[in-house]
């Protein structure tokens, strides 16, 4: 074979192998993982490649420090989550070391660069957009907004699996936002 | 001479040869000294991006109708398919060596990296997968320039300049936000090497593959920008403002101007020397900043925070075996303009943090006023200088001093006419001396 023919099946394999093992692992994490309920803010913003989407904002970022967190940004962390009286879940405790449990979910902290001497550490959810149609996306963030100033927050449904997340919906009142803004059936 | 001259000079001397106009070894150094492109040209590049991105475009616009009411395996097998498809064509076209034309070689390429980007952007959308659209393009370069190299595709080199550049950018922009928590790459590591990644197109395995006009453009460009970013990279002090920028920008540009050249680039004229001209014209800009007193307190203050960094070392050394090089090929006009980058260290010793900007200031005036002063003599003396630049560069110095001066608006308005009727005749006189032959040496 010649080497280019050889550069170009590496390449064409290479293609396939990352988009293949994103489906697997959210694949996966969506068919075994236990649901969970987290209340966010989801306004709307545009992705210049994936089109537009619902900016979802777990309401927790900010975080009592861990024991030990190193002065660096971008420390992964583990966060196990625990679910109210009201259905939706909370972190409950953050660990620098992995811990397992169904409801374990890693996340990245980081201090606050202006406050080094802050007792909380900012933390990024591995989720942070739900993606819409475009048609139905200014539907979407007007119906948000409405609710938001109703003081109804939407919440964000994920999916956890060994401490990977998927996001498979944004539900508000308990409805996922595509049924509600869906044009109705012809 | 332009690209169609050069284009013409190839198609006539197989005729010259045989009427004996020429002889053979004359004719293989015209071959050499006035190439025409290897890849078949610009035409060719277009026709093929085009169709390419009309096919793309329709692609995505069928998809996206009614994508919401797919089912999830539907919406991955119409993410993916597009993506074999535009390989089985793309391996069919690799597989005729030779025989297959420059477009077909261009279209297939750019539909299987437009194909490869829409399958990774798609199945990111469908699991909505959190982070950046940078990060994505990211990974879009990596696994699309291979398409460059083995169906020595312009249009995949070009996105992938243009990818690795937005990348590096963003990356950059990360690490100065103060805001973000996140963690970037290391882009002092990671830009050389993705720029590296262009390697086996330009120069090629042979050594001898250059990029068209357009093409050069654009590496130049994202070569410039890209250094920038990663000088925004290094200067990031933790607690600390951005003070080591300016300068490291100021090396980073001399360091893209003084690119090493061989005998034929350095005969080219400038205007297919991108590199030269960006810059150029990049280090005059900033040069011309720091003529006023503020800008050039911070840039000879920031030689004290480069000086500590790893970067900086790498850029000194870049540059002084760059120029080394150019001393040697006798390129005195980039040297004089590159020059313009190392007059904050040379002037830093005999400053202090509580002087005011003022002497560096005027130090940077009167350096830009003799490096003008040297790309006109150049010329004079007979090589290859740019006296057109040096006389837009005096002509632009004397309306800044100008403009800052205290002077009435009659005057002010008096010196702008004398100043462009002078700028005028210097031009005129330079385009009747240059339409006399003149044996000229390298510069």
């Amino acid at each position: 074979m010649r080497p280019a023919l050889a550069v170009f099946v590496v390449a064409a394999l290479t293609q396939w192998l990352l988009p293949l093992s994103g489906v697997w692992q959210h694949e996966r994490v969506i068919a075994r993982g236990v649901p969970v309920r987290i209340r966010c803010a989801a306004p709307d913003p545009y992705d210049p490649l994936r089109g537009r989407y619902l900016a979802v904002r777990p309401e927790e970022t900010q975080v009592p420090k861990p024991e030990g967190m190193p002065e660096q940004g971008g420390v992964p962390v583990w966060a196990t989550l625990e679910e109210g009286d009201d259905g939706l879940s909370r972190i409950k405790s953050l660990s620098l070391e992995p811990v397992s449990g169904q409801t374990v979910i890693r996340l990245v902290a980081g201090w606050q660069r202006w406050n080094q001497e802050s007792a909380t550490v900012f933390v990024e959810w591995p989720f942070d957009r739900f993606y819409l149609n475009e048609r139905l996306a200014f539907d979407a963030d007007a119906l948000v907004a409405e609710r938001l100033r109703a003081g109804e927050r939407p919440v964000a449904e994920i999916r956890l699996l060994d401490g990977r997340a998927v996001l498979t919906d944004v539900l508000l009142d308990g409805v996922s936002i595509r049924e509600i803004v869906k044009p109705p059936a012809q | 001479m332009s690209l169609p001259h050069h284009l013409w000079l190839a198609e006539q001397l197989p005729a010259w040869e045989r009427e004996g106009i020429v002889t053979a070894d004359g004719a293989r150094m015209l071959r050499e000294r006035y190439a025409a492109e290897p890849q078949g040209g610009l035409a060719q590049m277009i026709v093929g991006a085009v169709g390419a991105l009309l096919i793309g475009t329709g692609l995505v616009a069928v998809l996206a109708y009614n994508w919401d009411d797919f089912p999830r395996w539907v919406r991955l097998l119409l993410a993916l398919g597009p993506l074999a498809a535009s390989q089985a064509v793309s391996w069919w076209v690799l597989r005729q060596d030779e025989a297959a034309k420059p477009w077909q070689r261009e279209a297939v390429a750019l539909v299987q990296t437009l194909a490869a980007g829409a399958a990774m952007a798609l199945v990111s959308q469908i699991y909505n997968l959190p982070g950046n659209w940078t990060d994505l393009v990211f990974w879009w370069c990596l696994v699309s320039v291979p398409l460059a190299w083995v169906l020595r595709s312009q249009a995949v080199a070009i996105v992938y300049l243009i990818g690795i550049a937005v990348w590096t950018v963003a990356q950059a922009g990360e690490r100065a936000s103060w805001s973000s928590p996140a963690e970037v790459a290391d882009l002092r590591l990671w830009f050389p090497l993705l720029l590296a990644g262009i390697l086996p197109l330009w120069p090629g395995p042979e050594l001898r593959d250059r990029p068209a006009s357009g093409s050069r453009l654009v590496l130049a460009a994202a070569t410039l920008i890209g250094l920038i970013a990663v000088a925004v990279y290094a200067s990031v002090c933790p607690r600390e403002p951005i003070q080591a920028l300016f300068w490291l920008a100021m090396l980073s540009t001399a360091a893209v101007l003084l690119f090493p050249l061989d005998r034929h680039g350095i005969a080219e004229p400038l205007t297919r020397k991108p590199q030269v001209l960006l810059g150029g014209l990049s280090l005059f800009v900033m040069a011309l900043i720091a003529t006023y007193e503020d800008p050039a307190r911070q840039l000879v203050k920031g030689v004290g925070f480069a000086l500590p960094l790893g970067w900086c070392w790498l850029l000194l050394a870049v540059i002084a075996g760059f120029a080394t090089l150019a001393f040697r090929q006798g390129r005195s006009a980039v040297l004089a303009v590159a020059g313009l980058a190392l007059v904050p260290l040379l002037v830093a010793p005999f400053w202090s943090p509580g002087d005011d900007g003022w002497p560096v200031a005027i130090t940077y005036s009167l350096v830009l006023l003799a490096t003008a002063i040297v790309l006109i003599a150049l010329e004079f003396l007979g090589r290859q200088g740019a006296a057109r630049i040096g006389a837009a560069l005096i002509t632009l110095l004397v309306i800044l001093r100008m403009a800052d001066a205290d002077l009435s608006l009659l005057v002010k308005g008096l010196a702008f006419i004398v100043i462009g009727v002078g700028f005028l005749g210097f031009n005129i006189f330079i385009s009747r001396r240059r339409s006399i032959p003149l044996g000229g040496s390298p510069a």
